[in-house]
């Protein structure tokens, strides 16, 4: 009797640690932490791509996107820096708003922090004018631009974001100065915009795709033609070295183990093969750019050193 | 546009969706019971959950919840004076007096329809005027938007109570606690001493839960032997068809639902504006206004009818332009585009058949609410609400804690939440009102951010905020609620001295 029961045990427990041995990432749910409200535009994204994240992982994998939403991403963000890297707690991370922050205020975060996955979005910015101000071309508005200094008002998401970035290189290029009127998010920048409140916008090509009959769209900062509107003249065809978009994809804390790292970078890289998930997001208007591991660090810590430089000579706050 | 309206109407009939809204009405109503848990809290933690549903099982689940919650706040404010939801505080001026007076059964049947008729006037105000109201509301930039804050406060200052000095302390407190946080144009921290949970400012769950809920707990546990809100014996309830007839408050209704529609549709005040309005109306064209106060079930009718009116009209600028009328709003405009529904005027084009579905199931939410409420309520809710006193006080105190640490999942909201208790607790000794609070956080945020706003516009001119007639008007507004009392005062002092 106490034999058998001898026999199971060891039994039980070679099982056990063959088990362990033989355990593959992932072994249980991953929690991906995005640190906006759920139906933002970042957490569609997260929510989106979970499921290929699932398929691509293999059998049994599950993502699950928990909403830390405040102070523009930064406190989910922050929680995701400093989670165990051991690859059970991602985050999402945005492009320039995330590295901006850690210059205009003390961030619990710096670019050192993650081990980049794999950046998924990019959301290029265009710019609009309302009906109102009579300003239907790009040229009508530099010229006025120029003629009157800071007498157009540009509405826009908060200060150190995309937005921003896209303002402070057209005042480069073209030697202009604006007033700008930094909206609590895109929505009511948008809304003050469609009332004639603000004269200009800038804005993200889908906040605006639905909104081209009621406002004056100018260009779109990409190098290429958008497919979300492909009337739409870039701004470098009129002349205007403008290219700038919201980029939003995937982090992990620092220091993840390298195995783990691959696969997961390796299962983000599918996505843009993955027909479904580009038809998924399509329908959400949101540009799909996947740009992984190395690469997606080096583009950090390049728009790190941008928004540093733009600090250094003209600090937004 | 209003031919998609019927043709909407035989997808909501489908079981499933129609099921989900009957669930949601009493999913509500329960959670609206709860003091602490509120409509926003409700919907918000749901939001993840519907995700693989289908789109109309979804936002009917939203649609009733919204509905039931609404009412569900009142049957707490008026069994134990703790409203549940804030929309439900001028529910417990007349609402607990009538309990006291063992008419408990009764003011919460005039509660549950007067509710349903708010709900359902709402939901025809939605369906009506989405469409149109856009324009409308694109008429609110920055400096109007300002005005509309600056004239809620006023209201609440003045018009709340009779100590007008209390009640603008009770105001600046509030606007204070809405300076905590990031600044809304710069993102600098403010009175946030380093603590990241802080840098969002504060949640106004939070503090609703720590100044309205705590306070009359506390008042439970100090009398621990008595048991009971109110005599379960003296609850007094009657089968509904039997109270109808008592309900001849059709005027009441009538400019509650204008009062509440149109502050839903307005952003920044939401029901529990729109319920002291409504209440401040009524009794000030009362025939007997200094019964108020004492159990004049008219008061009751005259909260809870507006405090549902707001519901869905806070959802037209939310469709229409993506700005929401209401916190509840907001969350409900994530749900949507969680759904692929972009809110916009190409909404109505792009998914007719979900966005007029979503009307109705609104529509159907108010109309079942008098017989969901009706039973349920006055049978279990109020039985349940009849517990022990201290059983109840430690219940609500740990539904309270969970509520809150729930929110973002962190002790340190519960102990921010125990520190308003105990705020809320010396002010009400204090008899400092307690609206202006959390009025002064909405309101001052709003206030704050569109005047820097509008003076940005303007370059530093602030004639800028004076510049159409909208925003005259509004002025215009403000300005007769802060010398119109004092005035009509002096008036009728001349008049007794000639």
């Amino acid at each position: 009797m106490i034999n058998i029961f001898k026999k199971t045990a060891i039994a039980g427990a070679m099982i056990l640690s063959a088990g362990a041995a033989l355990a593959e990432y992932p072994e249980k749910p991953i929690e991906v932490i995005v640190g906006y409200s759920a139906g933002g535009g970042t957490d569609v994204m997260a929510r989106t791509a979970a499921p290929f994240i699932e398929k691509y992982l293999g059998e049994g994998a599950s993502l699950v996107v928990k909403n830390m939403p405040g102070a523009s991403g930064q406190i989910g963000v922050t929680e995701a820096a400093n989670a165990d890297p051991d690859g059970y707690t991602l985050g999402t991370f945005n492009l320039p708003g995330m590295m901006a922050r850690t210059i205009d205020r003390e961030a619990g975060y710096d670019r050192d922090s993650f081990t980049y996955l794999a950046n998924v979005v990019n959301d290029p910015n265009v710019i609009v004018t309302s009906k109102r101000s009579g300003l239907d071309t790009l040229d009508k508005l530099l010229e006025e631009a120029k003629a009157n200094p800071l007498a157009i008002t540009v509405g826009m998401s908060s200060l150190g974001g995309d937005d921003h970035f896209a303002l402070i290189k057209l005042q480069q290029a073209t030697d202009t100065e604006f007033t700008i009127v930094p909206f609590k998010g895109s929505a009511p920048a948008r809304t003050a915009l469609l009332g004639g409140h603000v004269a200009m916008g800038i804005l993200n090509i889908s906040e605006v795709a639905e909104f081209q009959d009621q406002l004056n769209v100018l260009g779109v900062a990409t190098r290429e033609r958008s497919e979300f509107a492909p009337d739409l003249p870039t701004f470098q065809e009129q002349g205007l070295d403008l290219v700038n978009g919201s980029m939003r994809g995937f982090i992990a804390p620092a220091g993840l183990p390298e195995d783990v790292q691959a696969k997961l970078i390796d299962a983000f890289s599918q996505l843009s093969d993955d027909q479904e998930f580009l038809d998924a997001m399509a329908a959400t208007a949101n540009p799909v750019e996947v740009v992984t591991g190395e690469e997606f660090k080096q583009l950090t810590s390049d728009l790190y050193d941008l928004a540093n430089s733009v600090w250094q000579t003209t600090p937004w706050n | 546009m209003y031919s998609d309206l019927l043709h909407a109407l035989p997808d909501v009939f489908a079981w499933t969706n129609f099921v989900a809204v009957v669930i949601g009405v009493i999913a509500g109503i329960v959670v609206g019971a709860m003091p602490g848990l509120s409509a926003t809290m409700a919907i918000s933690v749901l939001v993840p959950f519907t995700f693989g549903l289908e789109p109309l099982v979804a936002l009917g689940l939203m649609a009733g919840i919204y509905n039931g919650a609404m009412y569900g706040g009142a049957i707490p404010a008026v069994l134990l004076r703790i409203p549940g939801t804030p929309a439900a505080v001028a529910t417990t001026f007349d609402g607990y007096p009538m309990a006291q007076k063992g008419e408990g059964g009764f003011a919460l049947q005039v509660a549950v329809v007067s509710s349903s008729i708010g709900g359902i006037a709402s939901a025809f105000a939605l369906m009506l005027l989405a469409p149109p109201l856009s324009k409308v509301t694109l008429l609110f930039g920055p400096s109007e938007v300002f005005w509309v804050a600056v004239f809620g406060l006023a209201s609440i200052i003045f018009l709340l109570g009779g100590n007008p000095i209390k009640g603008l302390i009770s105001a600046c407190f509030g606007v204070f606690v809405s300076v905590i946080g990031s600044d809304p144009i710069y993102g600098n921290d403010r009175f946030t001493f380093g603590q990241l949970e802080m840098l969002d400012g504060i949640n106004i769950v939070i503090l609703l839960v720590g100044l309205y809920a705590l306070p009359p707990v506390i008042d439970l546990l100090e009398t621990p032997l008595k048991t009971g809100g109110v005599n379960s014996s003296k609850l007094g309830t009657e089968p509904i068809w039997k109270a109808l007839p008592r309900m001849k408050y059709w005027k009441t209704w009538l400019r509650g639902s204008f009062l509440g529609i149109w502050i839903g549709i307005l952003p920044g005040a939401g029901g529990s504006m729109a319920a002291f309005m409504s209440y401040n109306e009524a009794r000030r064209t009362s025939k007997n206004p200094e019964k108020w106060g004492e159990g004049e079930p008219e008061g009751v009718a005259a909260a809870e009818v507006a405090n549902n009116a707001d519901t869905a009209s806070a959802l037209i600028p939310a469709l229409t332009l993506g700005i929401p009328g209401t916190a509840v709003a907001a969350v409900m405009l994530g749900g949507l585009l969680v759904h692929g529904l972009q809110p916009g005027p190409m909404l109505f084009r792009d998914n007719p058949d979900i966005v007029f579905g979503f009307m109705w199931q609104f529509l159907f939410g108010a109309i079942l609410l008098v017989l969901l409420g009706g039973s349920l309520a006055t049978n279990s809710f109020a039985r349940l609400l009849n517990l022990p006193r201290p059983l109840l006080g430690s219940v609500i105190i740990v539904l309270m804690l969970i509520g809150v640490y729930s929110i973002h999942g962190r002790m340190f909201d519960v102990y921010l939440m125990l520190g308003f208790g105990a705020i809320g607790w010396v002010m009400d000794r204090l008899k400092f009102p307690l609206p202006p609070v959390v009025l002064g956080l909405i309101l001052g945020g709003f206030a704050e951010e569109n005047l820097r706003l509008a003076l940005r516009i303007g370059r530093g001119d602030p004639m800028v905020l004076f510049q159409n007639w909208t925003s005259l008007i509004l002025v215009a507004l403000t300005v007769a609620v802060v010398v119109g009392p004092t005035l009509k005062k002096r008036f009728i002092d001349s008049r007794k001295k000639a």
